[in-house]
């Protein structure tokens, strides 16, 4: 009985600074400047432009989550394949980068990508022709992809590593080549590592504001740098909360597909 | 032949994972070897160098964020320790139903995406009246922090036996003696793992920070966010190279594990368990060194308790750093030092009050706004009797948006123009440019560098049609979005201060820029020996005369302060050296009239003011039409 | 009929430097139950591994009736294993589990349904098609792996522990069932398990093995009537290993008394080991029997007393009897010749791996 008062701080804290804030976002977000009920800041996601931002936010961190997917994949399936030395390269691949911080890894990116960047530089001194990269979709997808990729690797490694070798063992003797046993064993059994991985990538990549204005030159405008913007400079926060709530849309959904093809946090990231 | 297909597999994988990591590590090579460049800009070698090392450990800039970033980090990671424990146990011992809804909650900060969680605690905090700082930042990071510290703790739970806890109270000790010498020890690997996670990503965060952070208060991320604008300063890279070199060593130390005992099962326990000893005395070690280095910044930096203070806020980069150290000299007055990016992103900063700053260097038409608004206070002149250096011409144009020059001081000014790099156009077979409309020319495609603001982007179209950059006037205003959109396929990026390096790391052909940029742009041109020139124009349609002055906000604490900072940079030799640094012209005639000739001369630097007469200062437009002006630009950017 | 399903020809395999099997031969005729029987790293489990496809060997060959799969993958072997820990795939029916190899085979649909319900009925769980593998017991779940391997019709069934983690009674049931299921079926069965009761239990033919040698090979009686060294003879059963001296064919003494046997051969006045079962040892009166000694322990066991006498010199001989004597009692050990079993001493440790007595 005790053991769960232990959890009162925790929930305390939690509903001050989790639940309450998020009801703040609400209320703003269904409010106008005055403070009168309003539908309007939430409605505001169908005009042109904020539509616009949404519909390739959603393009994007789509195609980065499918990158990811199939960076990840193999990369998690030769990691299981290692065994115990591969917690060493996950810390490498994992841990190591974020302590250089994400904002010069990514500023980084641009040096690499810029016309006379070192990309560029290698490309012309093959005497090859040199290619426009940054300010692209393809810069900003190769941003998310960057930055989120860990979060695509270890759910899927984690799921696929608690997979005992006598399971692909069996399908193989039940007379499964590779691609079979892949396909009807190895993808099912990791289905809650995939889902859980594809939210973790999607909903930083959906919400980015940083990637796309480092790496896109503001030429394009996400829903995230719209929000950002309509806080720190447009100062309209009921439309930032309106436009948020729309996005929580998103985030919900997220989490509705992780319960449900979850459900017991086999996929958990950690 | 098996053997064979598994060795090409092996070989196949082993190429994969060495081309992960070198797309993973390409960034972090290349932001070393820029740590050791001569040259500022990214993009230009100018030679090897350890100058940026040594700037490091002198900036107080930089320390204070390296202090503040590790001290939020290890106190949220071990807030969240304490917090997260506590309730993973609780969670562990509950019924399925409130474990899945407290789990769920758990699940919150995780999932949701950062922007939002930074938004909501940003409301709240203001909702509730707490005044953004270091406080609202660790509340934020120990937030985050709990649910990694859960999710870790939970798994070690789950599989500790729960008859070991019983047994140990059953041989008479006490819940809390159990739980510590029998529990805890299970459940240690978990709550370490919990803490190194939370460190690291309270140390990576951004997005989160840059909502709950207040006045002079910045963790490294904000301030690499704040130099993004006016170019990265590379001792950031140095320092960062030096974290994590740092801690790559850390970690092949407390990785190593003597290989002679392998494959010896009987010895194998003995040796794992000297390996967990070394790591524990690395960790520890690590603890301390942080614990150590954090206390020693932080008390360099707050061993002198300062009851007369002053905040200030003001754009990056936009002053002499050696200017602030002397302020705080003469007058005994400790600054609080704030950058902001834009007017837009000072303005609800101000307007919000969860920070009050004394005194802040918006532009022009946002000093009017905050006129209007009544947000700022009068400025005492028997306080600022260096304002008499101030040549009275430039105190004549303050009236545009100060009509009585009651609320400002000016500190800098300038024009905007068109930058362009010869050597690309003549490539391009461009002429160069005279007019804002040869930003149309479809030959410059991608060659083309933008204002991402508002109104200058926007000054650049209603100039070029030959409209007031002030115009209220829709048909003219639409003319204008239309005209910004029809240019956007040809503009490469719409960019702030970046201008300047890309400018001279010859990524464009031609950009829209502040004319105080030139003197240190054709300075680094000379240094770095490029084989192109970049000339600086001001169309002949006119431009935006611009005024960046000091004014203080209504609910400044240290008003006679700010009054003080004024002056002093006010004084010539003052005015000069911030003008030796920033490069910006200067509205003061005392420091004028101590430039050498050359300079002086400079018609980037110091244009003919009676020759811009198609120029405008920029005024503000009341809140409905800055609306109209955000919309359209919105629409812009989002075509 | 002459020739052997399975032939192991000198294979060899180490892991990390570590010798695993050291050139092992091994043949398995057609229909016979043969199980490997070992403490664990003896090398059984590698060579099931090996004969799964799950392992390549580094040396040697594997013939199965007469073809060489010593490079054929495991899923183009045409023989089927039960995993130690069942290996279900735990995201599919029971009745999906079973048809998984029918299906890679691309088996029609109806005969599949047939197949399910027929090895369903086998294992005794009809009507479990389409419950989850997580919601069946352990020992449920290893009869689904069992009906999973047979659906497919292997001529050789290999088993991996399979009943090591049931409990006894299940484990005993599952024993019957399995020898039930092998006459039903008529396939040939490659049974791994360090359980001794269950070898004897079951096997036609168990192999003994240890670090990575065959120790012996035999029926069960003979495996433990007639351990051919101090390894089998201690792992296999109860017993007394008594150093003696062979004084000349059919004539042993130990601890300096004389007994009758019937191995010949060893030559005279040569150190041998000599074997015997506590259950072959009479107690009987002082005077009446070759050894005296004194009962130290008494211990009821339910079918029989378990008895320590020790002799003069020291040695603790463990007694099994149906009659009761008490401790403190003088008695006499008689052994019957046929009961005593006389080994060679290994030379060395290496020789003593390597079962020599061969």
């Amino acid at each position: 009985m005790s053991k769960k008062l232990l959890a009162g701080p925790y929930l305390i804290w939690m509903i001050g600074f989790t639940i309450i804030p998020l009801a703040l976002i609400v209320y703003y977000g269904l409010t106008d400047r005055s403070g009168a009920f309003t539908l309007e800041n939430v409605l505001a996601i169908a005009t042109a432009e904020h539509a616009k931002a949404l519909w390739l936010s959603l393009g994007l961190s789509l195609a980065a989550t499918l990158i990811c997917l199939l960076l990840a994949y193999p990369l998690a399936m030769v990691l299981r394949s290692r065994g115990k030395g591969a917690s060493g390269f996950m810390v490498f691949i994992f841990i190591l980068p974020m302590w250089m911080n994400f904002l010069l890894r990514t500023l980084a990116w641009q040096t690499l990508l810029e016309k006379n960047g070192v990309i560029n530089g290698i490309l012309s001194a093959l005497h090859l022709p040199t290619q426009s990269l940054i300010n692209t979709w393809g810069a900003i997808i190769l941003g998310m992809v960057y930055n989120f990729l860990p979060f695509m690797v270890l759910p899927i490694y984690n799921v696929l590593s608690k997979i005992d070798d006598n399971t692909i063992n069996a399908a193989r003797d039940l007379g499964a080549d590779s691609f079979q046993t892949f396909l009807y064993v190895l993808l099912p059994l990791s289905v809650p590592g995939v889902i859980s991985g594809i939210t973790m990538v999607f909903v930083p990549a959906l919400t980015t504001f940083v990637i796309s204005s480092l790496l896109g030159g503001s030429k394009i405008l996400l829903i995230g740098n719209v929000i950002e913007q309509e806080f720190t400079r447009g100062s309209n926060w009921n439309l930032g909360s309106g436009l948020s709530l729309v996005m929580m849309v998103f985030i919900l959904i997220s989490m509705a597909l992780l319960a449900k093809y979850d459900k017991n946090g086999e996929g958990s990231t950690f | 032949m098996k053997g064979k297909f598994t060795s090409i597999r092996r070989i196949l994988s082993d190429f994969y994972l060495v081309l992960i990591l070198i797309f993973l590590y390409a960034p972090i090579l290349t932001m070393m070897v820029l740590s050791f460049n001569t040259s500022k800009s990214r993009t230009q070698w100018g030679g090897f160098t350890l100058n940026w090392y040594q700037l490091m450990l002198s900036d107080p800039d930089i320390l204070a964020a390296l202090s503040n970033t590790l001290l939020i980090a290890f106190i949220s990671a071990l807030a969240a320790c304490i917090l997260g424990t506590a309730a993973a146990i609780a969670i562990n011992s509950m019924k399925p139903v409130s474990r899945t809804i407290v789990m769920g909650i758990t699940n919150i900060p995780m999932l949701n995406a950062d922007i939002v969680t930074g938004i909501s605690l940003m409301l709240a905090f203001i909702a509730f009246g707490i005044s953004l700082g270091f406080k609202t930042i660790l509340i934020a990071h120990i937030t985050f922090n709990i649910p990694y510290v859960i999710l870790s703790v939970m798994p070690k739970l789950k599989q500790t036996d729960k008859s070991t806890y019983e047994a140990a109270l059953d041989l008479g000790a006490s819940p809390l003696y159990a739980f510590f010498k029998v529990v805890f020890p299970d459940i240690l690997p978990g709550v370490l793992s919990g803490f190194l996670l939370a460190f690291t990503m309270s140390l990576d965060d951004f997005i989160i920070t840059h909502f709950t952070r207040g006045a002079g208060i910045n963790t490294l991320s904000t301030l690499i966010y704040s130099q993004v604008r006016r170019g990265i300063q590379p001792s950031m890279y140095a320092l960062s190279t030096v974290i994590f070199v740092t801690v790559l060593v850390l970690l092949l130390i407390t990785n190593y594990k003597p290989k002679e005992t392998k494959g010896r099962e009987s010895l194998s326990g003995s040796s794992s368990h000297l390996g967990q000893t070394i790591q524990k005395w690395a960790m520890g070690g690590a603890a301390v060194f942080i614990l150590a280095s954090v206390t020693l910044v932080t008390w360099k930096n707050y061993s002198a308790s300062h009851t007369n203070e002053l905040y200030v806020y003001n754009w990056g980069d936009y002053i002499d750093d050696e200017v602030v150290e002397m302020f705080e000299e003469e007058t005994g007055i400790k600054v609080t030092y704030d950058m902001f990016e834009t007017n837009e992103e000072m303005y609800p900063v101000i307007e919000a009050g969860a920070v009050t700053y004394d005194v802040v260097c918006p532009s022009d038409y946002m000093i009017q706004k905050m006129i209007e608004n009544d947000m700022l206070a009068e400025v005492d002149f028997a306080n600022v009797p260096n304002i008499s250096q101030i040549n009275p011409e430039y105190m004549e144009m303050s009236q545009a948006f100060d009509p009585e020059n009651r609320y400002s001081v000016p500190y800098c000014w300038g024009t905007v123009g068109i930058l362009y790099n010869t050597k690309r156009l003549e490539e391009l077979s461009v002429e160069p440019p005279e007019s804002w409309m040869d930003l149309w020319d479809p030959a410059l495609q991608g060659e083309i560098l933008m204002q991402d603001s508002v109104r200058d982007a926007f000054m650049v179209a209603l100039k070029g049609l030959g409209y007031s950059m002030n115009t209220t006037d829709e048909g003219e205003l639409q003319e204008a979005k239309e005209l910004l959109i029809a240019q956007k396929p040809l503009v490469q990026a719409y960019v702030i201060d970046q201008v300047r390096d890309k400018m001279i790391g010859g990524e464009a052909a031609v950009g829209v820029i502040y004319s105080g940029e030139m003197l240190y742009i054709q300075e680094e041109v000379e240094n770095l020996g490029l084989d192109y020139s970049l000339e600086y124009v001001v169309p002949k349609e006119g431009t935006n005369l611009w005024i960046d002055s000091w004014v203080i906000p209504k609910n400044a604490k240290n008003k006679e302060n700010a009054e003080k900072w004024m002056d002093f940079l006010c004084r010539p030799d003052i005015a000069l050296r911030n003008f030796e640094y920033i490069t910006y012209s200067t509205p003061n005639q005392g420091a004028f009239d101590l430039l050498e000739p050359e300079i002086q001369e400079n018609k980037a630097v110091f244009p003919d003011v009676d020759k811009l007469e198609n120029s405008e200062v920029y005024r503000y437009l009341g809140d409905e039409e800055e609306g109209v002006y955000n919309a359209l630009w919105k629409e812009v950017k989002s075509r | 009929m002459n020739q052997p399903l399975i032939d192991l020809q000198h294979i060899s395999k180490s892991f990390d430097g570590t010798m695993v099997l050291d050139d092992l031969c091994l043949t398995v005729k057609e229909n016979s139950f043969v199980t490997l029987l070992g403490p664990s790293g003896c090398g059984k489990t590698t060579t099931l591994r090996i004969i799964g496809g799950f392992e390549s060997p580094d040396q040697g060959k594997v013939i199965f009736d007469g073809q060489d799969i010593t490079r054929l993958p495991a899923n183009k072997r045409p023989l089927n294993t039960v995993f130690q820990k069942y290996a279900l795939f735990t995201h599919m029916t029971i009745a999906e589990n079973i048809a998984f190899g029918l299906k890679i085979r691309n088996k029609p649909k109806a005969y599949i349904q047939d197949k399910i319900k027929y090895a369903l009925k086998l294992v005794n769980l009809d009507g479990y098609e389409n419950r989850s593998v997580d919601s069946l017991s352990g020992g449920q779940q290893q009869r689904i792996a069992i009906a999973r391997a047979i659906v497919n019709e292997p001529r050789l069934l290999l088993l991996d522990e399979p009943l090591g983690a049931l409990d006894l009674k299940l484990r005993q049931d599952m024993q019957y069932e399995l020898i039930r299921l092998k006459n039903e079926l008529g396939i040939t069965f490659i049974y791994v398990t360090h359980d001794q009761e269950e070898a004897l239990t079951m096997s036609d033919t168990i192999v003994v093995m240890n670090q990575g040698y065959i120790q012996q090979m035999g029926s069960p009686e003979s495996i433990y009537n007639e351990p051919e060294n101090a390894f089998v003879a201690d792992f296999i059963g109860d017993s007394n290993i008594v150093p003696g001296t062979m004084i000349r064919d059919e004539l042993v003494e130990i601890f300096g008394a004389r007994f009758a046997c019937v191995d010949k051969g060893f030559g005279t006045n040569r150190p041998v080991d000599v074997v015997i079962r506590p259950e072959d040892i009479d107690l009987v009166e002082p005077g009446q029997g070759t050894l005296s000694g004194v009962v130290t322990h008494l211990i009821f066991k339910g079918v029989h007393y378990e008895m320590e006498v020790t002799t003069p010199d020291g040695f603790e001989w463990l007694v099994h009897s149906t009659d009761l004597f008490p401790v403190g009692k003088k008695v006499d050990l008689r052994v019957d010749p046929f009961d005593i079993q006389i080994m060679n001493k290994p030379a060395s440790e290496d020789e003593e791996a390597m079962g020599v007595n061969e």
